[in-house]
């Protein structure tokens, strides 16, 4: 057989197994609404498996925040344990990245431009600010699994490509009343149908720090 | 001595040529803002405003009371050092019309340079700024025009995402040059003026878009009061001179030596990031010597959109 020949049957084998595993994987649709059904964006959907760790060997992709007319945008990035995250600044003033989150605490001091990424080693929930603009605040979540996403304006996130076997699953939010473990459901993911898993979740209030314009200050004699 | 009326007609000068260099004036700094967008912030206001006690009189026969309109713009630049240190520099410019006693109408034109210091890192850190401000004050009757100077530090904290406070002294100066003297001895400069003063405010928000804050303070120095004239006022002043504006001639306006105790509640409505609608009141209580007092109360409601 000419080298050819085996070169493009391996190919073809390539080509057919992918389908194949891709196939023998399963997904999870999750939906997430408030009390009153209301769907929520941003909220932070993650599966552990029940029953052992995560598939190793996941490499974290280098994600980043941008800072955009002086606001984090994202508002929440979900990432994996160990991904370096970059905070560009895309407005011309500068900005004063910092975390008091005991997952991550960092400062990247004034700058503009793209700094040095920041590695989010531990999970958790790392809450950011500006020490220039007190109004920007931002969240990563720093999963510790590798089968997260983030619900879209519809309140809907997909979990995709995760080996079949049931799953703990949460959901996170910035303005989640409860703690996150309250969330906890088992699902059962497997290769014959798409599991779908609904969460109703209280949320609080948020209260922003303004960045309207304040109350004018007059005076007189 | 001119008649209050003689007084007022020579005095008076027409406001459109000023409204137009104001307007002039702001157009330039949004041009410059637009071409340097990130450097300098652009705020514009319109205004409605109410005192009750324009002639800061104590007998309720010399009060006046009228309604005013105003608008102003800012230009700010704001530089940050390092996180923790940064200055700005504004320009503004002021316009105030009032309804029924036009010499008080006037025109604003002012700068200001800012320091502010935060002690740490993060949006609760303290802080503190000094800041120095100067405008000149042109008033359509020419007794009250004015160059004015305020120099002031300030204290502040965040207390939350929803609680701030902040104190502040300051020493303010107002350099008069325009009453004429109606009593042999006794100067006519009745808007020759200094004074000293602290004050506190704490705001909270409500929610995202409802802003409270209050504020409360005390100044020690030189008044204004215009009234008819009495041996109490004549003897508790140090200067003394005609008002035209009011359109009154038994009306006298008197430099006095007093304390001022003022207290200022504000709701602000945040419409979004940019702008914001304010209703204030503020209320204002003046105590002088031989027994004098009077009370102001002001309301304002301002709508401010910053580009």
């Amino acid at each position: 057989m000419k080298p050819t020949h085996v070169l493009c049957t391996l190919c073809l084998l390539v080509a057919m197994a992918a389908p194949v595993a891709d196939a023998q994987n399963a997904d999870i649709t999750v939906t997430v609404a408030d009390e009153r059904g209301k769907p929520v964006a941003d909220a932070v959907v993650v599966a552990v498996p029940a029953d052992g760790p995560a598939r190793a060997g996941t490499k974290p992709r280098d994600e980043i925040v941008d800072q955009v007319d002086k606001e984090f945008l994202p508002k929440v990035q979900v990432v994996l344990v160990g991904t370096p995250v970059t905070f560009p600044n895309r407005d011309a003033v500068r900005h004063q990245v910092y975390s008091f989150s005991p997952a991550k605490r960092f400062e990247l001091p004034l700058y503009s431009g793209v700094p040095q990424a920041v590695v989010f080693d531990k999970p958790g929930v790392v809450v950011l600010g500006c020490n220039i603009h007190d109004w920007m605040i931002g969240y990563v979540y720093v999963s510790e699994s590798p089968y997260f996403a983030k619900t879209n304006a519809e309140g809907k996130a997909l979990l995709s490509d995760l080996p079949p076997r049931d799953y703990v699953v949460r959901v996170w939010h910035p303005q989640l009343a409860a703690g996150e473990e309250t969330t906890r459901k088992t699902v059962e993911a497997s290769r014959a149908h798409r599991a779908d898993v609904a969460f109703t979740v209280a949320l609080k209030p948020e209260v922003k720090i303004r960045r309207a314009p304040a109350a004018g200050q007059r005076g007189s004699y | 001595m001119p008649t209050p009326l003689e007084h007022g007609s020579t005095a008076v000068r027409t406001l459109p040529a000023r409204v137009m260099a104001l307007l002039a004036l702001g157009s330039l700094a949004a041009l410059h803002g637009t071409a340097a967008r990130a450097e300098w912030d652009l705020a514009a206001a319109a205004g409605l405003s109410y005192d009750n006690n324009l002639t800061r009189a104590q007998d309720g026969v010399d009060k006046r009371a009228a309604g005013a309109v105003n608008a102003n713009v800012t230009a700010a630049r704001f530089i940050p050092f390092s996180g923790s240190d940064s200055v700005l520099f504004a320009l503004d410019g002021r316009a105030e019309a009032f309804s029924r006693y036009s010499g008080l109408s006037n025109l604003v034109v002012g700068g200001s340079a800012s320091y502010r210091h935060k002690f740490g890192l993060g949006a609760e850190a303290p802080w503190m700024s000094m800041s120095l401000r100067v405008s000149y004050d042109d008033y359509r009757e020419d007794l009250r025009t004015s160059t004015r100077l305020h120099a002031r530090a300030e204290a502040g904290q965040r207390f939350g995402a929803q609680f701030d406070a902040s104190a502040g002294v300051y020493y303010e100066r107002r350099y008069d040059n325009h009453g004429e003297s109606i009593v042999p001895g006794v100067s006519g400069h009745v808007f020759d003026l200094a004074g000293q003063g602290v004050d506190v405010r704490a705001g909270y928000a409500a929610t995202n878009e409802w802003y409270l804050d209050a504020k409360a303070g005390v100044r020690r120095g030189d008044v204004e009061s215009t009234s008819q004239r009495s041996l109490p006022i004549f003897l508790a002043s140090s200067a003394i001179t005609d008002d035209p504006v009011w359109g009154d001639p038994n009306l006298y306006a008197y430099r006095l030596r007093g304390t001022t105790y003022t207290g200022a509640l504000t709701a602000s409505y945040a419409v979004n990031d940019q702008s914001s609608l304010d209703i204030s009141y503020e209320y204002g209580l003046t105590r002088a010597a031989q027994g004098l007092e009077y009370i102001t109360n002001a309301v304002f409601v301002t709508f401010t959109h910053r580009y």
